[in-house]
């Protein structure tokens, strides 16, 4: 195998022992802990509130807008990591064309928040 | 610790050079999307009337300005066709050439979206800089040379396009149309990459120039992965160009769309389908000639028939043209399947003359509408040479264009793509094209005869129609355009002939 | 190699169970948590190319934002969630044929280049690989090749982000 995937496999390894830990200690407690089903303990809030309707609802459409504007900067966030990898090798090009790209980015925000489309209302 | 201490490493990695006059287009049009967003954030106050509709329309024209300014380094026979920016775009004539349809696509949309956005009372910056981006994205295209640039050009075109389909917010029909556009084109969007996958598979790069010297260079064993790239290719290309069976969304999108963006859509987004069509097709893929031609061979004649037979039937004239610009691609195409400089000239010159052509149209179809864009049954055009004399022949004059009638550009455009397949020897598909183009013709014929055979008496009068001054301005100069270069196309022909791609080896 | 085609198998065959049953399953939301099933195994399988900088970016933009985007938009449009049967339409033959017919095409073009061709081996160190696959590989990329493509993203985002708002805006 080689070197690089070795280092992974160590991810792989670490992923699955956790995995088994934890299914192991909840599969330890399944077996020696006693078992009385009751469906009050199904509820949410065992001991509070009953819960009203279903944990799907609808949410808000104002939310939308901020998931939106999320993909496109993580998009930006993207393309900013390699520019920090190399940031030395690309010099005062890599700062000026970096410069031009959030530029235009900002100024797409900086129009956003003018028209109010960041207001919370 | 200070930038030049930061930056005093000795290792460097070999930046492009990037060729400032030759990007200057692209460069003006989002410069300028950029000013019409800084404008609108900065000012409190609402600018002058149709300010932004100005300002696009002059960035457009300082566009085809430089773009006169390329033309003559190019055409020069000492200096030619060159790439830039490390191989990514080339300027050529047929770049050049793109840049100045799409430009004038941009500024005579502009100028009809001016009166339209304020009579429906959605007046902003927002069309205009979508619009210039779209453009911009829609150059790219027409000018990459390579395949992942031809692919992000296609996706700013197309994403401004899908929003700018569903701007007038309050008619169902247009936010429907956006939908559809929008997963129909993510759909096509996916095809087109997985063919620039395949082809990066059988030739090893996405570069345009590479692939082609590849191509000539070498003989592949199995072609299966090239022909299916090609296949991939097609959709996502055809389907911009709305070609036949890729056309299902532009009869409901084109209706739906609020008329001036229709007016772009047909010309400057189906000018850089074609661009890219005949870039990666006619110019890098011509060694595999005899592969791609029946494939184009057979949408073209499936885009030929469908467009005009089911034009005839519709009712509504925003439609019948969706249906009618469905049957110009297909034309457009018989020039593409040549695969000749003569078809690619003549292809060429129905692009410029049908921009004009379909801007003018629906130009007077945003006029004719009125307020809320509804009228636009065949019934809103009765009468219209008694109501708009002017108008009505404004329009007679592109709808026989559009038909094929001589002394208008649309005859010549037709006649060159005819003749193309003609010396091509593709007989079959020149005979279809011109039975197509008779059955057409009583499509066009019937909306003149609406306009001024009908009997008005008795029937109720159709709405006022306004003729401000921006959509003037575009539908003179679509006329003008029109009959002059009907009589005398000479020096249009000439810029055409001058204009096929070239594909260059990526150079540094 | 062997651990690495042993380690591809299992992705592969996790992620074509998740997609299939993405399209089958009845609940919408269950869909989108299928879909980063599919999108993860996609990731790992970038890592087993050594392209790790991409598998990155699969975790970060696909799981990270474009499937919450999708959980949002369904739970914005939909009032009740939970089994739905009106997701499926009679057009479901249809579409498994087609699905059948581009696979079997796309299937045979792939078979048909690329035969017994071994991927290339990964038996170099991680800096051998990191100096052609790595992150700072991508950025020489952008910063010399790809540089035009770099900038018209920021041009094809802003477009996006343009649309947002002429899409979010309240008249």
């Amino acid at each position: 195998m080689s070197d690089f995937l070795q280092a992974y496999l160590t991810v792989a390894v670490f992923g699955g022992t956790a995995g088994l830990l934890i299914a192991g200690v909840l599969g330890l407690g399944r077996l020696i802990r006693p078992s009385r089903p009751n469906p009050d303990k199904l509820t949410t809030y065992e001991s509070g509130v009953d819960p009203v309707g279903s944990g799907f609802s609808q949410s808000q459409v104002r939310y939308y807008i901020f998931a939106l504007l999320f993909v496109l900067f993580d998009v930006e966030a993207v393309f900013i990591f390699p520019w920090a990898v190399g940031l030395e090798t690309y010099s005062y090009f890599g700062l000026v064309e970096m410069g031009i790209f959030v530029f235009i980015l900002v100024l797409g925000l900086v129009y956003a928040w003018r028209k109010g489309v960041l207001r919370w209302v | 610790m200070t930038a030049a201490l930061l930056f005093a490493q000795v290792e460097k990695v070999a930046t492009p050079k990037l060729d400032w006059a030759a990007t200057a287009p692209l460069l003006i049009l989002c410069g300028a999307a950029l000013l019409l967003l800084l404008i609108s954030s900065l000012t409190t106050s609402r600018p002058a009337r149709g300010t932004y509709a100005v300002i696009t329309v002059l960035a457009s024209a300082f566009a085809i300005g430089t773009a006169g300014v390329l033309w003559a380094r190019v055409t020069d026979a000492e200096r030619g066709a060159f790439t830039t920016a490390a191989g990514a775009l080339t300027v050529d004539g047929f770049s050049v050439f793109f840049i100045v349809v799409i430009s004038l696509g941009i500024a005579l949309s502009a100028l009809l979206a001016d009166d339209y956005l304020r009579r429906e009372n959605l007046d902003g910056p927002e069309l205009y800089v979508l619009m210039l981006l779209s453009g911009a994205g829609g150059i790219v295209m027409a000018m990459a040379n390579d395949l992942i640039v031809v692919f992000l050009g296609l996706e700013t075109l197309s994403i401004a396009l899908y929003v700018m389909a569903g701007f007038n917010r309050r008619r169902a029909e247009s936010r429907e149309s956006a939908m559809k556009y929008f997963v129909l084109g993510a759909f096509s969007s996916a095809f087109l990459l997985y063919g620039i996958a395949f082809i990066y598979g059988a030739t090893g790069s996405t570069n345009l120039g590479d692939i082609a010297g590849f191509l000539n260079a070498n003989t592949l064993e199995h072609t299966g992965l090239l022909l299916g790239g090609f296949a991939l290719l097609l959709v996502g290309f055809g389907f911009k160009a709305s070609a036949v069976p890729f056309h299902v969304w532009t009869p409901d999108v084109y209706q739906g769309a609020p008329t001036p963006v229709t007016a772009f859509m047909a010309s400057a987004s189906k000018a850089a389908a074609f661009a890219a069509l005949l870039r990666v097709f006619v110019s890098t893929f011509a060694e595999y000639r005899l592969d791609w031609q029946p494939l184009i061979w057979g949408i073209a004649v499936l885009t030929l028939v469908v467009g005009s037979v089911l034009a005839i039937v519709q009712t509504d004239v925003k439609r019948m043209m969706a249906y009618s610009s469905i049957s110009h691609a297909g034309f457009i195409l018989v020039g593409v399947q040549a695969a000749t400089a003569q078809g690619v000239s003549a292809a060429l010159f129905y692009v410029l003359s049908y921009t004009f052509m379909i801007v003018g149209t629906f130009g007077v179809a945003t006029l004719v509408s009125g307020k809320g864009d509804e009228h636009h049954g065949l019934e809103a055009y009765r009468g219209l040479s008694r109501r708009r004399p002017g108008l009505a022949l404004t329009f007679t004059v592109f709808l026989l264009a559009q038909a094929g009638v001589p002394l208008t550009s649309g005859f010549l455009a037709k006649f060159y793509v005819i003749g193309a397949a003609v010396d091509a020897h593709s007989y079959a598909l020149a005979l279809i094209a011109m039975l197509s183009s008779v059955v057409s013709a009583f499509l066009y014929l019937r909306i003149v005869v609406a306009m001024y055979m009908t009997d008005e008496e008795g029937a109720e009068p159709g709405p006022r129609v306004r003729v401000p001054l921006g959509a003037g301005v575009a539908l003179g100069l679509a006329v003008a355009f029109t009959v002059v270069v009907g009589i005398l196309p000479q020096q249009v022909v000439h810029w055409a002939d001058r204009a096929i791609p070239v594909v260059l080896a990526s150079g540094r | 190699m062997i651990a690495q085609n042993i380690a591809f198998g299992i992705l592969a065959a996790s992620s074509v169970l998740a997609a299939i049953r993405m399209v089958t399953t009845k609940n919408v939301v269950h869909a989108a948590l299928y879909l980063v099933v599919v999108l993860g195994s996609v990731a790992a399988n970038y890592i087993l190319l050594a392209a790790e900088f991409v598998a990155v970016v699969q975790l970060l933009v696909y799981i990270g934002a474009i499937v919450v985007l999708f959980l949002f938009g369904v739970m914005l449009t939909r009032a009740k969630l939970g089994h739905e049967g009106e997701l499926d339409n009679d057009q479901r033959g249809l579409a498994a044929v087609t699905a059948l017919l581009i696979l079997g095409i796309l299937g045979y073009v792939l078979v048909d280049y690329f035969g017994d061709d071994k991927l290339p081996q990964l038996n170099r160190t991680h800096e051998q690989l990191n100096a052609t696959r790595g992150t700072g590989a991508v950025g020489n990329a952008i910063f010399s090749t790809y540089l035009i493509p770099f900038e018209v993203v920021s041009v094809l985002l802003l477009a996006a982000l343009v649309g947002a708002i002429v899409l979010a805006r309240r008249d």
